[in-house]
This record gives structure tokens, C-alpha cells and sequence, in this order.
């Protein structure tokens, strides 16, 4: 969606639902999923790693296309004239989802690893894969030509259209992973709180990480290969940012964190198709717009709330 | 249920706590008994932590053995430092924490329990402060509500790490009333890894001095802490000039 001239009206929109549900259902999944997995990434102080992990996978969708192309040019070729909205794998070896899993995982281990030994910070570790991930992605993207705009999709979320079986995935995942967060939460919580106390009582504080690093892994790189690694990073930040401005309420915080993240992907879209924008960046910004409106907001009350007591 | 007085809780035979293999103190033999209150003292640095999370089961011991009786049940009172603030954690939330465990992970039904938090909390003065946030009380308000914590997860023997770190005469003096309050009603033991020596001393029945520099790890009656060389050694300069901190 860019160009000049009047914008689309929304009676396009409607009248071409069909082939924009895919794309609107997974912006609207993969902000719920993120905006709620985002509450334990922000609490936790692990932002940083969200955004490695992303850039990790935009990586490994960039690997499936360039190792295809040098393993098996053919079917690689075949496959890219079978999908000229999208590229087609030609196995299932290179299938990219598969990569982006594979390299968010990679990149989710360093994050649990611990780098006291080589006397590292976690967040060096995490700076070096955010660097190299998306130098290396540039580089691979630079080899190859016919891909390079499925790669700046990924990248930077411009994809107007998502493949059905991306859908799948992100609802799949979105039902099985949020499921899990949502029958956890308040032992992730205990967990990141006071692990030394949650382990005292018997919570089994190692697999709960494991869980929740997983979920981080698995939800981003299923996410970036929709939407983009633009807007997945802001879905995991800013929708769990807006809800802890809004509300210390930490039950409700979840909640606000998932509508919030939901409202940002479809009304992103949105924002895109009416002024014929990238996708990613109006999903971003619409998310940066409401956590701006919930810091004035709270700014706003704060001073009120000072004043009453002042005058009082 | 209370427990017998001076029923074996936890002991440690020729433990040896530390970490990569390496001892940080000689090996330590002592028995902490139902009802008893426990001051472990030290200077700064001086193995307290490592000894803490050895005796909580955390990390293992470099040598010698923890025993604890069947079906223990232990809680941990955490310094307020190491909460981190970013969390909205309201205080009857903090205080439900303290009925997860490995029986109760995911706490799902918050009503059922939370009869019993409340009851945790006005046991421990704190009702009035249920739906206010952790992070906005005060220092003294706060560490009732740590203990509050422990209170509800009706625990045998429980471990508090400086429970009046950073709190003026008055929260302290509140707080150690809690504490002697704990372990009288319920009969459970109280280990307290305190830095304020002679408060610390004055209250407890027994006390653990350790010392990593000068290799000590005794333990003796609260009062015979005072007789012992080791402690006069560390604290001498110190004790009757106010308190011992060095």
C-alpha cells in the first residue's frame, strides 16, 4: 500500500475483505499473542532480547531463500515463478518458517545462557546477535535479488497480503501459546518476582523459564515470518508498556496488554490501507500512538492527583 | 499444627558451603529446632548469602550433609532490595505468592485462597494495606507484608534475609515484635541473617557467627556468643559503642 493520489475508501476495504482478512486476522492474533507474552518481557527487563530474537529470525527466513537458491537452484526457481505474491519453497527443508523458528531458538539459547564465564553481560550477548543477525540478513538479502522484496517484508513488515498458511500458524500458536500464559501467569509472575523465594516454595521456576523463553522464541519467529520484525518488536514492548501506564492492576494489565496489542495489529492495518502506508510501520506507530496517549494521560492524572492533595 | 519444641527441624553435619567446589568456610555442624530463633551474624562478605541459599536447599553443599525433616516446609523472607519495583505486585498479591508452591503452581482458584491471606495479613497488622502496591509502602509497612508472606505459607522454618535492613528504631523495633510473635504462636524456627549484631543477639536463642576472612563458622547460645573469642576477635571494638557493624 503506497503510492500517491487520494487515499482508498473503506468501502474498498470491505468490498476486497477476501483478500485482506488473512492479513487483518494476523495483525489482530499476533498483537494479542505478543501485547500478552510482552508483559512478562517488559517486567522482566528482557525488551532487548525480544528485539534480538526478531531480527534473529528475519535472519533465518533470509538463510531458507539464499541456501535454497545455492543447494537447488531448479526448484528454488520453480518455486519462486509458483508464488510470484510469495515465495514457495521447493521442500519442506527450506520451508522459512522453519528457519525463523530455527534461528529464534538459537537466539533464545543465548539469552538463557549465562555469560559470567567469559565475562560478558547477557545484554552483549544480546547486542552482538541483534548486530550480526541484521547485518547478516542485509548481506544474504544483497545475494539474493528475487527475494529481496519478500526479505524487506520481513524486515520492516510491508507485507500487505500474508500467506494462508501463516495464519494458521500464528492462530495455532496464538490459542496453544496464550492457553498456557494464560493458565501460568501468576507463576511466571512469582517467577520473575522472586525466583529465589518461587524456588524456596517448590515452583518449579526453571521450567516456567524455559516455557516462557520458548514461547518468546517460537511466538517471534512465527510472527516476524507474518508480519515483519518491525512490528512483532513493538507488539512485544509497547502494548505491555500502555497497560502498565494505565493500570497497576497486574490481572488487568495482562488483559489490557492483549486488547491493546489486538486494537494495534488491525488498527494498523487499517491506518494502512486508508493511508496508503507500509503496514508495519502504521501497526508500530499505531502502538506508539496509544502508549503516548496513556503516558499523558498519566502524566495528566499525576499532577491532578498532586494538586488535590496540595490544595487539601 | 504446632510443632514439638525443639523438634529437629534442619541439621548440618561438617557442611561445607561454597561454590565451584571451593569451601568459603570450615565445615559447620549445628541443629535448628522447632521454636528456636536463629541470628546468623557476620560481616559483610563473610558467606552469609552462600551459607542462606545452602541451608534453603538453592545450591548444593561443597561437602558435609543438610538434613531436613520429612516434609519440611520452608519460606524465605527476601531483603526489599531485591524486589524489583517495576513489578505492580499489589500486597495481598505478594502475600497469595506465598500459597504457590509445588502443589499449588499456577493458583488458579485466587478466592479459595484468599480467605487465607487476609488472615496472614491482619495476623501480621497488615490488613489495612491489602490493596495498596508493594513498591508505594513504606520500608517498615513492607516488611510486614514480606512476613505476612511467610505467615500464610504456614511454614516450619523460615529463613529472613536482613528483615530490618534500612529501617529506622521504630519500623525495627515493630518488625522483630513480628517475628517473636511468628515463632511463639506457631512454634516454628526463625533463622534470621541479620547484620545488627546485638539486636540480633538479644533476641535470638541461638546464633551462627561466620566469617569468611578470619575462617569462622560457629555456632553457640545467643549468649554464649559473647564469650567466644572468635566473636571478640570480630566485634570486640564494636559491641558497647553502639552497634556492631563493621
Amino acid at each position: 500500500m503506497s503510492g500517491a493520489g487520494a487515499g482508498p475508501t473503506w468501502a474498498e476495504l470491505w468490498a476486497n475483505l477476501a483478500i485482506f482478512k488473512d492479513a487483518i486476522w494476523v495483525g489482530g492474533l499476533a498483537g494479542a499473542l505478543l501485547g500478552a507474552i510482552g508483559v512478562h518481557v517488559v517486567l522482566r527487563r528482557m525488551v532487548f532480547a525480544s528485539s534480538a530474537i526478531a531480527q534473529a529470525a528475519a535472519l533465518g527466513v533470509a538463510l531458507s531463500f539464499w541456501i535454497a537458491a545455492l543447494v537447488d537452484p531448479t526448484g528454488h526457481a520453480a518455486g519462486h515463478a509458483a508464488g510470484p505474491a510469495a515465495h514457495v519453497a521447493p521442500s519442506l527443508l527450506f520451508e522459512p518458517v522453519l528457519w525463523a523458528i530455527a534461528a529464534s531458538l538459537l537466539a533464545t539459547l543465548v539469552f538463557v545462557a549465562n555469560p559470567v564465564h567469559l565475562h560478558l553481560t547477557r545484554e552483549s550477548l544480546l547486542g552482538f546477535v541483534f548486530l550480526a543477525s541484521g547485518a547478516g540478513a542485509v548481506i544474504v538479502g544483497d545475494k539474493i535479488t528475487q527475494e529481496a522484496h519478500d526479505l524487506a517484508a520481513i524486515l520492516f513488515g510491508s507485507a500487505v497480503v500474508v500467506q494462508h498458511s501463516d495464519l494458521v500458524l500464528v492462530a495455532s500458536a496464538t490459542v496453544v501459546l496464550l492457553g498456557g500464559h494464560l493458565v501460568l501467569w501468576r507463576a511466571l509472575l512469582f517467577a520473575g518476582y522472586d525466583p529465589m523465594g518461587a524456588r524456596v516454595q517448590g515452583m518449579p521456576v526453571r521450567p516456567l523459564n524455559t516455557f516462557l523463553f520458548l514461547s518468546v522464541g517460537l511466538s517471534v519467529a512465527l510472527c516476524t515470518r507474518a508480519l515483519g520484525a518491525l512490528p512483532v518488536f513493538a507488539f512485544s514492548v509497547l502494548p505491555a508498556m500502555t497497560a502498565l501506564a494505565l493500570t497497576a492492576r497486574i490481572g488487568l494489565v495482562f488483559v489490557l496488554a492483549t486488547l491493546l496489542g489486538a486494537v494495534s495489529g488491525v488498527g494498523g492495518y487499517m491506518v494502512s490501507f486508508k493511508g496508503d502506508l507500509p503496514v508495519g510501520a502504521t501497526q508500530t506507530a499505531t502502538a506508539a500512538a496509544l502508549l503516548t496517549a496513556a503516558l499523558v494521560w498519566r502524566f495528566a492524572r499525576a499532577r491532578y492527583e498532586r494538586r488535590a492533595r496540595t490544595s487539601n | 499444627m504446632r510443632l514439638a519444641p525443639g523438634e529437629r527441624l534442619l541439621s548440618t553435619d561438617g557442611l561445607l558451603v561454597g561454590y565451584d567446589g571451593a569451601a568459603i568456610l570450615p565445615p559447620l555442624t549445628m541443629t535448628i529446632g522447632a521454636g528456636e530463633l536463629w541470628a546468623v551474624i557476620g560481616p559483610n562478605g563473610s558467606g552469609k548469602s552462600t551459607f542462606l541459599r545452602t541451608a534453603l536447599g538453592l545450591v548444593p553443599p561443597v561437602g558435609g550433609k543438610v538434613e531436613r525433616r520429612a516434609a519440611l516446609r520452608l519460606a524465605y523472607v527476601p531483603q526489599q532490595a531485591t524486589l524489583d519495583t517495576i513489578f505492580p505486585i499489589s500486597v495481598v498479591d505478594f502475600v497469595l505468592m506465598g500459597l504457590q508452591g509445588a502443589s499449588n503452581v499456577t493458583l488458579l482458584s485466587r478466592g479459595a485462597n484468599l480467605a487465607r491471606a487476609q488472615a496472614a495479613l491482619d495476623e501480621a497488622g497488615a490488613r489495612a494495606l491489602e490493596r495498596r502496591q508493594l513498591r508505594d509502602l513504606s520500608g517498615g509497612q513492607r516488611q510486614r507484608v514480606l512476613v505476612a508472606r511467610a505467615l500464610a505459607t504456614d511454614a516450619d522454618l523460615i529463613f529472613l534475609d536482613e528483615p530490618t535492613n534500612a529501617l529506622d528504631a521504630a519500623a525495627e523495633h515493630q518488625v522483630l515484635e513480628l517475628i517473636e510473635r511468628l515463632r511463639a504462636k506457631r512454634g516454628a524456627a526463625v533463622v534470621m541473617v541479620t547484620h545488627l549484631v546485638e539486636d540480633g543477639l538479644e533476641r535470638a536463642d541461638r546464633a551462627l557467627l561466620l566469617d569468611r576472612d578470619h575462617g569462622v563458622a560457629l555456632s553457640s547460645t545467643a549468649a554464649g556468643m559473647h564469650a567466644l573469642p572468635e566473636f571478640v576477635h570480630i566485634y570486640g571494638r564494636f559491641i558497647g559503642r553502639g552497634e556492631a557493624t563493621p
